[in-house]
């Protein structure tokens, strides 16, 4: 693609210049912050070198997409293709290995996601348990509902979300019903914990659901089931586990707490500004509010425990127009502000990397730069040092899709 | 500059009753050296270490030498008394994959209690024979100011 095409759409310092300028920020979490940051492409050669034996692979449109990559360092990219003209990084084939290329230039090795041997085993019910329960190197992924009444019922959705767009196309395609069963994932769950060594966490996660007597027992009442099945697999009253849901009330919690294993609870806040919020986040805004989804985190403390409670930001979310901060210096100090306040308060903040992906209402924007990254990296994970938050629950083997808690490995 | 390990260090290196310590330097310099006996060669010719404990000290030190090219010091020790010491660079952890996966299982085999944080890969990057009288003679030859006069006095000088 010719440079100036790109430059049109990215007119920024190059990454070598953003990096210099932070030498105490690890080069290779800088780079997997700038590949998810802006996309990758896979060239023909990788595609051809894919191998869906051996390899963890998607397969969109009649092509096998590796699913994501893996640094040397262990860390994780978990990372989408884009189109061209968005500039993404290229990973191509050379020599017998997979590599990221920028420019022209091989600028790291890459490996391809392992595929785990319990992805072409069925469960008793007659499903693939790949499409019940996904991997990730070290990690185990159960999404458990396409479902989303903020988005589906009130179209209220989350202005940066696409799931709700692709996992109703991927389940279409694989015919999944919109809600898992519990029988499915614990016969899953049993599966995978066969292949010693291979997983270290599961994570579990859905979209929101609001009925129930107070609003959100529905979905409460759905992930106690669940996680109480998923506890049979297990000799230990708790296992290593991230709940990711809604921000619920005392009570939900107390029962999520006192009639599961779960080892963690999270509840993403998405944007920590109240108008930014209202405005990107509707629904949550809505049904639970800004004040209340922070009330809730800190409560979540008092029953989970510190360490164990935790919540996600879209990073650079925050700068999104045409209501989002004018400024990256003024997006930043707002967003450690807050994200101190629930430090303060044993609420551990981490955050993604915003790529603007299709089938969200911001596919259009774009992205922050990759300096505004890494120090909203640094400074969520200086947070954590500040105040002693361990965020062992979410880390880079348990999660691997949050630079700033790669970042804990040297806390 | 990596360098290839010559047979007798790679049999000093895999002799389970060689000595092996493994140092490791933290953000303020503070060097941190352990005996690590699961140092061995692994088969892309580099030095493999298991780390059973997650959040050591050692495997932060690592993580910091392989993200800001750092170095570490490897000093071997045989029953005969050969020393060997390695520096290298950690150029990559296994925390998944067939690699990994082997030695977990392994590990698992011989002790019920273990788990296995990752797999790091040292690059060596030199070799220095630590026996003594070799290092007596590189030294005499290098620094021939460097000893003290008495050693080189005549025993039999006349006053």
């Amino acid at each position: 693609m010719p440079t100036a095409l790109r430059q049109k759409f990215r007119d920024e310092a190059s990454f070598e210049d953003v990096v210099a300028q932070h030498p105490e920020f690890p080069r290779l979490v800088a780079l997997k912050i700038d590949v998810q940051r802006r996309g990758v492409h896979y060239s023909k050669r990788t595609l051809a070198a894919v191998d869906p034996a051996i390899h963890q692979i998607y397969t969109w449109e009649g092509i096998n997409y590796p699913h994501s990559l893996l640094l040397r360092d262990g860390g994780t990219i978990l990372v989408i293709p884009q189109p061209e003209e968005r500039d993404p990084y290229v990973v191509d084939f050379i020599d017998g290995k997979f590599v990221l290329v920028d420019d022209g230039q091989i600028v790291e090795a890459v490996e391809i996601w392992p595929r785990p041997q319990y992805y072409d085993k069925k469960t008793s019910s007659g499903r693939l348990m790949r499409d019940i329960v996904s991997a990730r190197p070290q990690r185990l992924d159960i999404f458990v509902t396409s479902f989303c009444h903020f988005f589906h019922v009130d179209d209220l959705g989350c202005k940066f979300c696409s799931l709700p767009y692709h996992h109703r196309q991927l389940r279409a395609e694989n015919h999944l019903p919109t809600r898992l069963q519990a029988t499915d994932v614990k016969e899953c769950i049993v599966e995978a914990l066969k292949e010693a060594g291979r997983f270290a966490n599961i994570h579990i996660t859905g979209g929101s659901v609001v009925k129930g007597e107070e609003v959100l027992d529905m979905e409460v009442d759905y992930y106690i089931a669940l996680l109480q099945s998923i506890g049979e697999a297990f000799n230990a009253p708790r296992f290593p586990s991230q709940l990711l849901g809604t921000a619920f009330n005392e009570r939900q919690l107390t029962r999520l707490r006192e009639q599961t294993g779960v080892g963690s609870f999270t509840a993403d806040i998405e944007v920590l500004n109240e108008s930014l919020f209202n405005w990107i986040c509707p629904g949550k805004a809505q049904w639970v509010g800004y004040q209340a989804w922070k009330d809730r985190l800190i409560r979540a403390v008092e029953i989970f425990g510190r360490g164990n409670v935790g919540t996600g930001i879209v990073g650079g979310v925050e700068t999104a127009s045409p209501h989002g901060f004018r400024t990256e210096y003024d997006a930043l100090r707002s967003t450690l502000d807050e994200a101190e306040y629930l430090a303060q308060h044993g609420v551990t903040t981490v955050h993604t990397v915003w790529a603007p992906q299709k089938g969200s209402q911001f596919y259009h924007q774009k992205a922050p730069s990759l300096d505004y990254f890494i120090r909203l990296a640094r400074g969520l994970q200086d947070l954590r040092e500040k105040y002693g938050l361990s965020v062992d629950f979410d880390d880079f083997r348990r999660c691997g899709n949050h630079p700033d808690t790669d970042l804990a490995r040297l806390q | 500059m990596t360098v290839t390990l010559s047979p007798d260090v790679i049999a000093l290196l895999n002799d389970p009753t060689t000595t092996k310590v493994l140092a490791t330097v933290d953000a303020a310099g503070v060097p941190h050296a352990v005996v690590k006996h699961s140092l061995h060669l692994g088969n892309d010719g580099n030095i493999h270490y298991l780390e059973l404990i997650e959040s050591s000290s050692t495997n932060r030190n690592l993580v910091r030498s392989l993200w800001f090219d750092g170095t570490v010091a490897i000093s071997l020790v045989g029953r005969d008394g050969r020393t060997v010491q390695i520096k290298g660079r950690p150029v990559k952890i296994h925390v998944t994959g067939p690699l990994f996966l082997e030695h977990y299982r392994q590990l698992r085999a011989s002790d019920e209690n273990a788990d296995l944080a990752g797999v790091w890969v040292i690059e060596p990057d030199s070799v220095i024979d630590q026996d003594l009288a070799t290092r007596r003679s590189a030294e005499a030859a290098r620094h021939p100011h460097f000893i003290h006069l008495d050693r080189l006095a005549r025993r039999d000088a006349v006053i």
